[in-house]
């Protein structure tokens, strides 16, 4: 178990950058997801922290170490692949046992007969056989111990790779994306069992992942990443109550938060032809008199439909059942939306409704906005208001 | 066409192509076991004849075959040994290094297969005069290695490609050098194209005549291919004892070829799906 701390990393491939300057402090036995689209440069962070990838420049410490000029096999690490990466010409066992056999390796292991007796009796050894065993165990690995990997289907195949991580009982767990590869059933079952390995094992693990539900299920701190660049670092909670700009807020939720234009003038919020009083918590966002355009995000829980009372008018355009709520896509009559970067569907907000909708397309209706559960961003930064500097300068400092 | 007619016509042209290459085998049985004096007759005796079996342990006697079938056995053994652990090393390097020139190396690589054996045996011949590398079976494996290296360079590096890079940074991470990871991931990982390689390195071995005719001038040293050919003789040539000598001479690689034959396949196929 230990810290971990990254302070001013960058990485440029080619004059490109592609880690920005950035800088996170994990605290011991924390559980942290690095979350980010494809490209954002999450899993190249992660390579950095194995020592699997050189850093340009900054500083990597575990437990107040600097070990960014030390081989992955010296920052007492273990990772875990996306493709598994199990040795497949070795039993399950041997791949449990093969990072002991590493520690105790010799040059003359590598002689043809001489090196195979030596590295079986490591692997024979009561202490190996113990810890294989009980790891094994722990994975429900046990009746394949002597299979070759192969044999195994996708989740068994990631429980070796794991227990291959465990048996080193190392400090720091990295995680490369370890459940993509596996359908959504299986899915959602070993991401419980890394959670519950985290507990058991209780030590520091950074994981990568595009899956925010991965992210929010798992994750004890959230970094959330876009073009080598940290938009977000906070628990779960703080990311998807008060994301820190427009990108974390509509990365976050599924469906995610909707971003209308609105304009304050005094302490009233214009959205879509309506105008409503400023809940308390966006009044003291402006101390002095003020008066403009803002962005306001507003979760699609935190909308409800009336039909035919007062609100901002809109039609029904799409109504999705998904068992226990539905998914309604409504199309404002006066309001310009902001959560698409695309600029699609420029007018239609998503309103999630407990149980089964009866509404039809089409059908007129209003909005009515809690706008105690509301944010405001910056209509040009596109910035969180409450928050003071941009997410990515205050973690970095 | 319907599908049994085509199948018949399948096995037809099989049959056809397997006697093709079977018959001239075939043929040096038949030779082997017909007496010198019956060989140039009108109607040719196209059955073997098993009374003539002793012809195979008479040219024991009448020439050190044995010898050279060792010597031979040891000049193959020997080039896909050394082909084999030459090679590894070099293919690791071009499949997952990245340095200056190594487009020009791999290519270089190449050219060396574009030059004929007999081109190099005369300067071959001078340098290892002064290595005293002649008359000597080392100097044979050497030559021989020289040219098979290259090829087997570009056979696994082909399948060094193949390895996912994962699970070499996997065994980064356990703790494996280098080294280590070479020999103990990726090598057991190629052994179907190690295999494949190596009936290449040791066919070469096997059948090499032009360095062991110009290298080697001691008769207790030649190998199975020159020793093959001193049995024509200026006046008269035993064609049967020939055909009997080289029935022999390719027992042995065929044995080789059956050992490796189940992972070569593997081998080639290697690689042609995702997996």
């Amino acid at each position: 178990m230990a810290s971990l701390r990254l302070k001013s990393i960058v990485k440029t491939f080619a004059d490109a950058p592609v880690v920005k300057n950035i800088s996170l402090e994990v605290d011991d036995g924390e559980f942290l997801v690095l979350l980010g689209p494809s490209g954002c440069g999450k899993s190249t962070l992660l390579r950095m922290l194995a020592g699997l990838e050189s850093i340009s420049s900054g500083e990597i410490s575990i437990d107040d170490k600097r070990v960014d000029h030390l081989p992955p096999t010296e920052r007492d690490i273990a990772f875990v692949f996306q493709s598994y990466a199990l040795y497949p010409h070795m039993t399950v066992r041997r791949n449990i046992t093969f990072p002991l056999i590493m520690r105790r390796h010799r040059w003359w292991f590598h002689l043809p007969i001489i090196g195979g007796i030596a590295k079986r009796r490591i692997e024979q050894s009561p202490e190996v056989v113990d810890l294989v065993e009980k790891t094994a165990k722990t994975l429900a690995l046990t009746p394949w111990l002597d299979k070759l990997p192969r044999t195994l289907s996708g989740g068994q195949r990631q429980r070796v790779a794991l227990g291959r991580a465990m048996v080193r009982q190392p400090q720091v767990f990295l995680m490369d994306e370890p459940l993509s590869n596996l359908d959504a059933k299986l899915r959602t079952s070993m991401r419980s069992e890394i959670s519950k390995l985290h507990q058991r094992v209780g030590g520091t693990f950074v994981y990568v992942t595009h899956d925010q539900v991965e992210a929010m299920t798992m994750g004890t701190r959230i970094a959330l990443l876009k073009d080598g660049i940290v938009q977000q670092f906070g628990t779960p909670r703080d990311i998807y109550e008060a994301p820190a700009n427009t990108y974390v807020a509509r990365f976050i939720g599924t469906p995610p938060m909707n971003l209308l234009k609105a304009y304050v003038s005094g302490s009233t919020i214009d959205v879509g032809g309506a105008s409503m009083p400023l809940a308390p918590h966006l009044r003291a966002l402006f101390p002095g008199p003020f008066e403009g355009e803002v962005i306001l995000g507003i979760r699609p829980n935190h909308l409800q439909i009336d039909v035919g009372a007062a609100g901002v008018p809109g039609a029904v355009s799409l109504v999705e059942h998904v068992g226990a709520e539905s998914l309604i896509a409504v199309a404002l009559d006066h309001a310009t939306t902001a959560h698409d970067e695309e600029g699609l569907a420029p007018n239609e907000v998503m309103v999630t409704m407990s149980g089964y909708s009866s509404l039809a397309m089409g059908q007129r209706i209003s909005l009515q906005f809690d706008l105690g559960e509301a944010v405001l961003f910056s209509a040009t930064t596109g910035q969180n208001l409450a928050c003071a500097q941009p997410s990515h300068s205050l973690i970095s400092q | 066409m319907n599908s049994p007619m085509r199948h018949t016509l399948r096995m037809l042209m099989v049959l056809g192509l397997l006697g093709a290459a079977a018959f001239p085998i075939y043929w040096m049985l038949v030779t082997s076991l017909t007496p010198s004096s019956e060989l140039f007759v009108d109607t040719p005796n196209l059955l073997p004849r098993f009374s003539q079996l002793h012809v195979y342990w008479d040219v024991f006697a009448l020439k050190p075959v044995g010898s050279w079938l060792l010597n031979s056995a040891i000049v193959a053994v020997g080039t896909t040994l050394a082909s084999i652990v030459l090679a590894v090393f070099p293919a690791y390097a071009l499949s997952r290094f990245r340095f200056t020139g190594k487009g020009a190396l791999g290519f270089g690589l190449f050219t060396t297969q574009m030059l004929p054996e007999a081109m190099l045996v005369v300067p071959l011949y001078a340098i290892f005069g002064q290595l005293a590398l002649l008359n000597t079976l080392g100097g044979l494996i050497l030559a021989n290695t020289a040219f098979t290296v290259p090829v087997v360079i570009w056979i696994l590096k082909g399948a060094i490609d193949g390895i996912p890079l994962d699970i070499e940074e996997a065994a980064r991470v356990d703790g494996c050098s280098r080294i280590g990871i070479i020999l103990t991931v990726v090598v057991p990982l190629i052994a179907p194209t190690l295999a494949a390689a190596s009936v290449i390195a040791f066919f070469h071995g096997w059948n090499e005549y032009i360095f062991a005719q110009t290298f080697i001038n001691e008769e207790s040293k030649h190998t199975a291919s020159v020793g093959l050919a001193s049995f024509i003789g200026e006046l008269s040539t035993p064609i049967d004892a020939v055909m009997a000598v080289a029935i022999i001479y390719t027992l042995p690689a065929v044995a080789f070829y059956l050992m490796v034959q189940k992972h070569v396949v593997a081998g080639m196929t290697a690689g042609g799906v995702k997996g």
